[in-house]
């Protein structure tokens, strides 16, 4: 899972897996190659450093990657991923899982989309409530995504792989949409008889809908825009940009 | 990381022509253009994932079927000891967000690219690229040409419509070709293999545009038919020039008046050593191209 997504899916998700299974940290990737390293980026006042972390959750038979996105050699280092897990950890399927955009309010349930590497992974997917009959080429200008190219990869090595993607609603792109990572969370959780307890993931969700309640009854603007995309109807590109950003100022407090 | 030979043709000292994407597409089009105009026939590829981000993936019901990388291929042809091959690449290995390749990735390819030449005999290579110059859009483009050693000046001189570095006033014979079409000049010159880049001219108000400039292909293509030997049909090429150049008069329509005021003056600017003078002074010239560096910021360049 990526540092770099949208509703802070995939760091969340790997921290609550690795807390909740006492995960520990048994190898990194050394960023040489594949991030640019002439210096540290500094985000809300802390220097960074690309991170591409493994952790174990042994009693559960579990792997937990989590990696900045890599900037170059990108089929190498996606490579050295499987290669660890195939070779070392012997891990029998691989999933990547992110969020992607969605133009829709926050007051849906969240879905989970699947795309799988092979017939027999797709198949499996729809034994859970599981969008998994997209149809899709890149369109002209855009590149695939890693998830897209990790799953390629891991078809050439013959590891079953399925990538899950998750629509969260573009006002919570930059916040965090706990009802995104629990959708995902609860599938890991069925998968692969994980035990999670949802309590505390539930009592954020529950809290960040109480403030969200809140914003739209202080503010009409952002209500009108809100209950237009439960009506289905687009949102101008100004509506859209003020949306997003009083919510990310109010959420953000 | 390698190369796939789909098949071992028997071809006798064969010319490369090699080319990847640049300024207006000017070398690869004419490259392609001459590729489909004998019809080359492929041969074999660069195995792709460890130079470039794959172009596209396509999903059918849920499944990954297949994932596509920027096509980076070989070709040949068989012409009663003309013989040629042909390698063309959709992009350049560039990492990051350069649009030219440099660097151990570019070196590995260019060497990729010569050991294949090399296996199948070949004596003499040539890249294509663009020469940006302060040339009007009406004008034909000339062809910059830079051999990787002295012996091949004199063959570069035969060709009609061609100068040299040191033609081009201020350069002294100096510059730089950026990206694996210049790169390859030198890793061809480390094997002791001639090599010569030809590269078209194209305006220089249109070099930051998203639009190829055939105009400087055909000149490219003119230049190597002499060079060859081979009487190439520019049928195709004309037709593409025709299509641009409606793009290209409809941009130029709407520039700024006054910089469309200055740019015309280019039609009568001359700035090789080797031009008749123009009807225009050496002073005038001058502030022309001042002016043109003030609205595009930048003088002559070639990659």
């Amino acid at each position: 899972m990526w540092n770099e997504d949208v509703g802070r899916l995939g760091p969340a998700v790997t921290d609550y897996l690795v807390r909740a299974l006492s995960g520990e940290e048994f190898a990194q990737i050394e960023p040489t190659y594949f991030f640019p390293l002439g210096g540290v980026a500094v985000d809300n006042d802390i220097a960074q450093f690309p991170e591409s972390r493994f952790f174990c959750c042994e009693e559960k038979k579990l792997i937990v990657f989590r990696s900045n996105s890599p900037r170059s050699e990108w089929y190498r280092f996606l490579d050295t991923i499987l290669e660890i897990g195939q070779h070392y950890c012997n891990v029998k399927q691989v999933f990547a899982i992110g969020g992607m955009i969605y133009m829709g309010p926050h007051t849906v349930p969240r879905q989970l989309l699947g795309v799988s590497n092979t017939k027999e992974m797709r198949q499996t997917l729809g034994h859970y409530n599981i969008t998994c009959d997209l149809n899709y080429d890149t369109p002209q200008g855009q590149r695939p995504t890693l998830n897209s190219y990790l799953m390629w990869i891991a078809k050439r090595r013959s590891i079953p792989s399925a990538s899950l993607w998750v629509p969260i609603p573009f006002y919570f792109v930059e916040l965090d949409d706990p009802r995104a990572w629990i959708k995902v969370l609860q599938f890991l959780n069925t998968h692969i008889n994980l035990g999670l307890d949802f309590a505390e993931l539930d009592e954020y969700a529950k809290k960040l809908n109480e403030r969200m309640a809140q914003l739209r009854q202080r503010s009409p603007d952002i209500e009108s825009s809100i209950q237009k995309l439960e009506s289905n109807i687009m949102l101008t590109q100004v509506e859209s940009e003020q949306l997003a950003s009083e919510v990310y100022q109010f959420l953000s407090e | 990381m390698g190369v796939i030979l789909h098949r071992e043709p028997e071809l006798e000292n064969p010319t490369l022509l090699a080319c990847w994407p640049g300024i207006g597409n000017i070398g690869i089009i004419a490259f392609d253009t001459l590729k489909n105009e004998v019809e080359a026939e492929e041969f074999g590829e660069i195995e792709p994932w460890d130079y470039y981000y794959p172009s596209k993936v396509s999903i059918v019901d849920g499944v990954i079927n297949d994932i596509e990388f920027p096509a980076c291929k070989f070709y040949f042809k068989k012409m009663d000891g003309k013989d040629l091959l042909f390698f063309i690449g959709e992009e350049q290995p560039a990492e990051g967000r350069r649009t030219y390749a440099e660097g151990e990735k570019a070196y590995k390819m260019a060497n990729l690219v010569l050991d294949v030449a090399e296996k199948f005999g070949c004596k003499k290579v040539y890249t294509s690229g663009a020469a940006v110059a302060p040339i009007h859009h009406t004008v034909k483009p000339r062809v910059w040409a830079v051999p990787n050693n002295k012996k091949l000046i004199s063959e570069v001189r035969s060709y009609s419509n061609t100068i040299l570095m040191s033609d081009i006033e201020e350069r002294g014979g100096q510059g730089n070709i950026t990206g694996l079409n210049g790169l390859l000049l030198g890793v061809a010159k480390k094997r002791n293999i001639d090599a010569i880049c030809v590269m078209g001219e194209i305006p220089i108000y249109l070099q930051g545009f998203p639009f190829p400039y055939p105009k400087a292909s055909w000149s490219i293509l003119e230049v190597l038919s002499t060079a060859l030997d081979i009487k190439i049909e520019m049928d195709a090429i004309n037709s593409l020039i025709i299509t641009h150049e409606n793009d290209i008069e409809e941009l130029y329509k709407r520039f700024p008046d006054d910089m469309r005021e200055q740019l015309d003056k280019l039609k009568d600017v001359t700035y090789g050593k080797v031009a008749e003078p123009g009807p225009i002074t050496e002073e005038d010239k001058k502030r022309i191209l001042e002016d043109i560096d003030k609205f595009f910021g930048k003088g002559p360049t070639e990659g």
